[in-house]
């Protein structure tokens, strides 16, 4: 017979071998805290005394600059003043754009796909398939699609509409155009099938309810769906914005920054500081400071969802 | 490394059968005890197998050294490069491209080789090519001889040509405008100058300009024909000189005034345009070689660019050297000596001929005469292969070359007037010259 005695806490002793020791979480804990220091702590540690000196391997003594690089970040006459700020920007607009786009397809894409349609699993893995290129094949298939004068999309665009060609790889602006539609094309699978998932978690019979109280297919949507689908959005927003402010693969192999560095996202400009100028302190002072407006903008960008998603449940 | 071609074992074994070399066992310098040294390289693609028989080869004819090669991605070795160095780990023997050797040379990672090691070692510098051999030479001292190297060269394409009324290649800057007016046709039919001329609908044109690095090289290879260069004596960038303006802008107007060229183009629309025969001449890297050779009924040429500048013949090359890193203090002097010897093998005449058959142009001037390439288009360009000038010299690569390419790209795109767009870009070049400078020797 068990007593409850048994399964209450003890006071054990340190050097006890049982499961009483007060040491026990802490060694369950262990083997990830040991990853988590040796891949994750120390690195950004030492990507962080790094950012404070001229980093020579070289050499035997390291010159201890201080701020200097975080400074010229601030300083309009430098080069990374101007790249940086001018690439974050570049970033900023690409996550603008791309998001709302990633997220409303994804929704608008598994809600057609969660009906008993004909060939429903068919059509979820054409639009899920392009998710598993890498980020070079899809990148060298939308440069191919848009390039200014042999890509399809001009070529269809003068051959059977007669229209002018489009310059979209060497003008600014347009030249967004491939990397957004090829995002999308690329990774809104991955979306969809979270937003298949979460409508595969809604009852069927708060839509019974509303059909009886005569609520049309609209109306369902907007005031069953969508609400019931918050935390879901949530979650993808968040992931979706924090993978498009990481941008890289789709600039490189599409426009490779260009034209004019218009489409240079951060981390291709923190790239080309590190390994195109080796100025890897240099370097390791924009990760922070990119990391650090991340962090902001996460934060920011939690507290307003969650805020939103209770809101949306009072109601 | 792909950009320098793919021929598979076929033509290895051609160019062991039919070469004028024979791939005798040479007479080794090192006579000393057995050692083995490690020899790290980049060549992982197509061309991997063939350093990997090269390697075997001289184990086999060298029975006091053992190489022990590693193929690894160039990009993974630039990072680890310095690291090895600082650690004392370095490979004894390793192959870096002629875009980063200076940085390595001006950070310290490589040792230099003194005339006094070429003599132990039997290397004749003067076998390679001088441009070429001197990419690999810092402040008057060598750091390493050349194996691979690759051109900027001019395809043509022979058919259009030939209906357009061209019978002669171009070789000069009047040559190439006729030629390049020449070729040049719109949708209805009509030359550059004639009335109702349509330069936005061209059917037919002389020459392919683009915008990325390697439409850059056609700029860079034109100021060094005017006797430009990318940085001063003091290693500051000063691609904007009279000289450059003046080379940059004949290019530009060949857009711009001639319309001989298309506006707003991409490397690969041109390379679609020149195998579908729309346009005469196509200036790139040598690599398209086996691309142009296995597309069907294509039939083309490969020449020299032609001298746009007035001052000499000149074409970007890109290069690989075989270096010595850096060692720790009491580094066996035997291990030097067999790495030396290794070098001497590995880039003398006959190992060279081997290497041709990956794609790569010879860097000894033997290899060059050789018979096998007597009937091959890119025999084209042997005569002037002295010519060919590297983006080195000069530690902070990046700092200047991004620059200068952005700066071609707005000129080309007629984004700026092409003194602006070369004065930008050396002002951006030389604020991070500025503080890379404390970085390099």
């Amino acid at each position: 017979m068990t007593r409850a005695s048994d399964w209450s806490p003890r006071r054990g002793r340190l050097f006890a071998l049982n499961d009483s020791n007060p040491l026990v979480p802490y060694l369950y804990l262990l083997p990830h805290a040991a990853f988590f220091l040796v891949f994750t702590v120390y690195p950004v540690g030492y990507g962080l005394w790094v950012s404070f000196h001229r980093w020579d391997l070289l050499s035997d003594q390291q010159e201890f600059v201080g701020l200097t690089f975080y400074r010229n970040l601030f300083d309009p006459s430098t080069p990374q003043s101007q790249f940086f700020w001018k690439s974050l920007i570049n970033t900023t607009l690409f996550t603008l754009i791309s998001t709302p786009l990633l997220v409303g397809a994804a929704l608008g894409l598994a809600v057609l796909l969660y009906r008993p349609i004909f060939g429903r699993a068919v059509f979820r893995a054409i639009f899920f398939m392009p998710g598993i290129l890498s980020v070079s094949v899809m990148g060298i298939l939308w440069r191919w699609m848009f390039d200014n004068q042999s890509g399809l999309v001009n070529v269809i665009r003068q051959e059977f509409w007669g229209l002018p060609v489009i310059q979209f790889l060497t003008t600014e602006g347009w030249a967004w155009v491939p990397i957004i539609v090829g995002t999308v094309w690329w990774t809104v699978g991955f979306n969809m099938t979270l937003y298949l998932a979460a409508l595969g978690g809604i009852s069927h019979s708060v839509y019974e309810a509303a059909d009886i109280d005569g609520a049309g297919p609209w109306a369902k949507f907007r005031h069953i769906t969508v609400p019931l689908l918050a935390p879901t959005t949530l979650f993808i927003t968040v992931t979706t914005v924090l993978a498009s402010f990481q941008l890289f693969g789709q600039s490189q192999v599409i426009t490779n920054g260009g034209p004019a560095r218009s489409t240079q996202s951060v981390i291709m400009y923190i790239t080309e500081e590190a390994f195109g100028n080796y100025q890897l302190s240099s370097a390791s002072a924009m990760a922070f400071v990119f990391g650090a407006l991340m962090l902001v903008f996460t934060v920011i960008q939690f507290r307003l969802m969650v805020k939103d998603l209770n809101t949306s449940r009072e109601r | 490394m792909n950009r320098k071609g793919k021929i598979g074992l076929a033509l290895l074994l051609g160019a062991l059968g039919t070469g004028g070399f024979i791939l005798a066992q040479t007479q080794s310098s090192y006579t000393g005890p057995k050692v083995e040294i490690t020899y790290l390289h980049g060549f992982t693609g197509p061309d991997r197998p063939v350093m990997e028989d090269l390697v075997k080869r001289f184990n086999e004819t060298h029975p006091n050294i053992v190489v022990k090669a590693t193929a690894q991605p160039w990009g993974t070795t630039w990072n680890q490069l310095e690291p090895l160095v600082a650690s004392g780990r370095a490979p004894d023997v390793v192959v870096v491209n002629e875009d980063q050797i200076t940085r390595f040379i001006a950070r310290g990672a490589l040792t230099p080789i003194t005339p006094q090691m070429y003599r132990s070692a039997n290397i004749d510098t003067n076998r390679f090519f001088k441009p070429l051999f001197e990419t690999a030479s810092y402040k008057g001292q060598s750091y390493g001889v050349p194996i691979s190297a690759v051109a900027y060269v001019m395809f043509y394409n022979k058919a259009l040509m030939q209906k357009m009324g061209v019978s002669k290649v171009p070789t000069n800057r009047a040559e190439l405008l006729t030629a390049a007016r020449a070729c040049t046709t719109d949708k209805e039919g009509r030359k550059p100058g004639q009335a109702g001329f349509d330069a936005k609908n061209l059917e037919t044109w002389g020459i392919s300009l683009y915008n990325n690095w390697v439409g850059a090289r056609m700029a860079y290879s034109a100021i060094l024909q005017n006797g430009g260069s990318l940085v001063d004596k003091d290693l500051n960038a000063n691609f904007n000189t009279p000289e450059a303006v003046e080379a940059v802008q004949f290019l530009v107007d060949l857009v711009q005034k001639e319309n001989v060229a298309r506006p707003n183009s991409t490397e690969e629309a041109e390379l679609a345009a020149f195998s579908q025969g729309k346009v005469c001449f196509f200036p790139s890297g040598q690599w398209y070689l086996d691309r142009f050779e296995k597309t069907p009924n294509f039939s083309f040429g490969v020449a020299f660019p032609p001298r746009i500048g007035n001052k000499q013949d000149a074409t970007w090359g890109g290069s690989s050297h075989l270096t010595l890193p850096v060692q720790r203090q009491g580094y066996d002097p035997n291990k030097r000596a067999a790495a030396m010897e290794f070098i001497n093998w590995m880039s003398a005449a006959p190992q060279n001929l081997v290497w041709t058959s990956t794609g790569s142009l010879p860097t000894v001037r033997a290899v060059a005469q050789d018979k096998k390439f007597e009937t091959q288009p890119i025999s084209g360009i042997f005569d002037k292969l002295d010519s060919i000038y590297a983006t080195s010299g000069f530690p902070w690569g990046g700092q200047v070359l991004g620059p200068f390419d952005g700066a071609w790209e707005r000129a080309y795109l007629g984004k700026q007037p092409v003194k602006q767009a070369l004065d930008q870009g050396v002002d951006e070049a030389n604020k991070q010259i500025a503080q890379a400078r404390p970085n390099f020797r």
